[in-house]
């Protein structure tokens, strides 16, 4: 590992992070903890919290993300056509506004809703990742363009929903499209200049991967062991690996001490398993990449031969914690798979891999040693074959959790996990590629969880150091909202039905706080404080896959409506609708 | 399944089968547009939409059951769109609405009419279910 130099952003980001008064990057930190040390509000206070001002963004669909807050001046954005406010947190003014004009063909193209997870700002710059694929940075106190970089082509699907995410003196942003057939990738740019540093494929040969076949290690057979050389282009039925997938849309983390940034991939493309024979390397895996070279450390596939969905992309959330009784440079991740993984982040050993939701039934467990799960026939899209509907695989392709970040309370060392309790039929079927068109190839419907409390999320408490479940809190929707723990004691998440809530950190089934804003939360709630005063505050809009269904009324209640059959009882919840609503204790 | 021979039992048949035809401006029927059995049996032409409808993945945006998401149902988009307007839909899509343009899409272009028969036949309520096999 090279020894990290520290570059200016770094010290900035770090700078603002430092100030709680802050929320300064998406999760509040680099770690992904979503954990805040204000404290103002608190356990014995919460329950009195009141809105203290509301903004509408003037945008439909769903929101996902949050604002930031640096300095007294809060900056957001919204969905297509990802407009950019920066408001004076004094008069709550629009101190300015930028809309770029993005063709409306990107519309179509982004797979589940038209989302965008937020911005990110370092050193005066607001940096957007665009839909259309292009990386801006604006000036933050004009709103000015700076520069802009094509980060890929729409037409084929490329396209972005992520947030860019500033470590050191680069942006690092990845790709949408595992769904039109795009080869995902994770990329760095130059902050100042948007000049591309490097980019490291997830799929194909090793040098576009920046794969060293020495260098660069995975877990087999019990240990930390080089990957050797083709350990993609081996494990791919012949050129498939172009239209690959392992797209990388989620949350990206940094270690100083390690130097290296954790992210993950997606699914590989199609989503008919009998198409592409292999493991399909490394789509669906947890990776380390040193943040100046881009050069792999270490890469972990969590499912190998993906036949259900189960994207790989959640955060990866690193803390220094206890793991089988041992302190632990950790790293966390809650897998659309039903699996909560810890991993040592130095190393990439595979220490813990446990179901986070028990009725998880596609694979009996994770072998420890080869690091494979252990997949149920019964479930198994691939032998049950194309044309066959696989039925009652749980979860169901949204995951056991999706992107909705989770979070790490420090006080109690415990996870505070969203997740959905949600099960699938799945349903194969062969697929041509035509560049530019969406390439599926799958029917699935889902429902809730069969045999369990009927509704279809929790609200969870998770031991990483042991991998077990300590509480679980049953929600009527899937939780697909950004929790945040804080130093009063709280943990606070939003619901699909609009709802924000605080629960009491030691037991996730005290109610504190319940609050409903104007539409379905997808968004994840922060915390800043501004003159002496905290304020917590989270964006609504119903959207993204799980609430994708409500803009359009359904005409009858059948069975197997897809994403929307658990879902449509929403319509009696919620519209759609953007606004950030902001709390506060009374003066 | 069993296999229904229709011809051989006409009794049944006409409770069985339901054929859609198109009347032309000289009010001379054209060939039906589609055929069905017991809701859910089809013609090959009408099972090609179905692929098409599949392999083109419309069901991301209408739905598994075209009764709508974050697009509209077509269930009830086509009781008013005549199929003119359907295919240049389809053709050109409404990109500011998120429907995409399918014009670049082999599957789709090749199959049009039989697309356009198969949502038809849902939208009349003639195919009961949005998975269909083929009259064997």
């Amino acid at each position: 590992m090279s020894l990290p130099t520290l570059a200016l952003a770094n010290a900035d980001v770090e700078k603002n992070i430092a100030n709680s008064k802050n929320w300064a990057m998406q999760a509040g930190d680099m770690f992904n903890q979503r954990y805040s040390k204000l404290n103002q509000i608190h356990k014995g206070n919460v329950g009195k919290m009141q809105v203290a001002w509301t903004f509408s963004t003037g945008v439909l669909r769903g929101h996902e993300g949050s604002p930031l807050v640096i300095d007294g001046t809060m900056y957001l954005h919204s969905p297509f056509p990802n407009k950019v406010f920066a408001i004076d947190l004094e008069t709550q003014k629009i101190l300015w506004k930028h809309e770029p004009k993005q063709d409306p063909a990107v519309i179509p193209q982004m797979c589940c809703d038209t989302v965008n997870r937020g911005l990110a700002y370092a050193e005066g710059k607001v940096f957007l990742q665009q839909a259309d694929s292009n990386l801006v940075a604006l000036d933050a106190k004009s709103g000015k363009v700076l520069w802009t970089v094509k980060n890929g082509d729409p037409k084929l699907g490329a396209v972005n929903t992520n947030a860019p995410h500033v470590f050191k003196d680069k942006v690092i942003t990845g790709i949408s499209g595992g769904e039109w057939g795009v080869r995902g990738f994770l990329a760095a740019y130059d902050i100042n200049t948007g000049k591309q540093v490097w980019k490291g494929y997830s799929v194909g040969p090793d040098s576009e991967m920046l794969m060293d076949p020495v260098k660069s290690t995975t877990w087999a057979d019990g240990k930390v062991t080089p990957v050797g050389a083709n350990s993609s282009l081996k494990t791919w039925k012949d050129d498939q690996w172009k239209i690959g997938g392992g797209t990388t849309w989620g949350w990206y983390s940094y270690d100083k001490a390690t130097n290296a940034v954790y992210y993950g991939t997606g699914n590989p493309s199609t989503w008919n398993p009998s198409q592409r024979p292999g493991d399909n390397k490394w789509s669906m895996s947890i990776w380390s990449r040193d943040v100046d070279t881009g050069k792999v450390n270490w890469v972990y596939q969590m499912t190998p031969f993906d036949e259900w969905d189960f994207d790989g992309i959640n955060e990866m959330i690193l803390a220094d914690i206890p793991v089988k009784g041992k302190p632990t440079k950790a790293l966390v991740h809650f897998d659309r798979n039903g699996f909560g993984y810890t991993l040592d982040r130095v190393t990439g050993a595979l220490l813990v891999a446990e179901k986070y939701d028990p009725k998880v039934n596609w694979a009996t467990h994770v072998d420890m040693k080869t690091g494979r799960p252990q997949v149920v026939s019964k479930y198994s899209t691939a032998q049950n074959g194309p044309d066959v509907n696989t039925k009652g695989i749980c979860p169901a392709a949204l995951g056991s959790k999706d992107q909705q970040p989770a979070s790490f309370d420090p006080n109690t060392g415990l996870f505070y996990v969203p997740t959905n309790h949600v099960c699938m039929d799945y349903e194969p079927f062969k697929v041509e590629y035509t560049a530019g068109q969406p390439y599926v190839g799958a029917t699935l419907s889902m429902y809730p969880t069969p045999g369990s409390h009927g509704g279809m999320g929790n609200y969870i408490t998770w031991d990483a150091g042991t991998g077990k479940i300590v509480q679980s809190k049953a929600e009527k929707f899937s939780v697909w909202s950004g929790s945040l723990n804080t130093a009063g004691g709280l943990s606070c998440y939003g619901t699909l039905e609009g709802y924000l809530k605080c629960v009491d950190a030691k037991d996730i089934n005290k109610e504190l706080f319940k609050f409903k804003t104007p539409s379905g939360i997808i968004g994840n709630v922060f915390t800043y404080e501004h003159k002496g005063k905290q304020y917590m505050g989270v964006f609504s809009g119903i959207g993204g896959w799980a609430g994708i269904g409500m803009a359009a009324g359904l005409e009858k209640d059948t069975d197997g409506l897809g994403a929307v059959g658990g879902y449509k009882e929403l319509n009696q919840y919620t519209e759609l609708g953007g606004s950030l609503t902001i709390f506060a204790l009374p003066n | 399944m069993p296999v229904r021979r229709p011809a051989l039992i006409p009794a049944l048949c006409a409770a069985l089968v339901l054929t859609c035809t198109a009347v032309s401006a000289q009010d001379k029927p054209a060939a039906p547009l589609y055929t069905v059995q017991e809701g859910y049996k089809v013609d090959a032409e009408t099972m090609k939409g179905f692929r098409a409808w599949r392999a083109a993945a419309c069901d991301r945006c209408h739905g598994a059951n075209q009764e709508g998401m974050v697009g509209p149902s077509l269930v009830n988009s086509l009781k008013t769109l005549t199929k003119a307007e359907f295919i240049t839909t389809v053709t050109s899509g409404r990109l500011d609405k998120g429907m995409q343009s399918f014009g670049n899409s082999p599957v789709v272009m090749d199959n049009i009419n039989q697309l356009y028969a198969y949502l038809k036949g849902r939208s009349d309520g003639a195919i009961t279910r949005a998975k269909v096999e083929e009259i064997k």
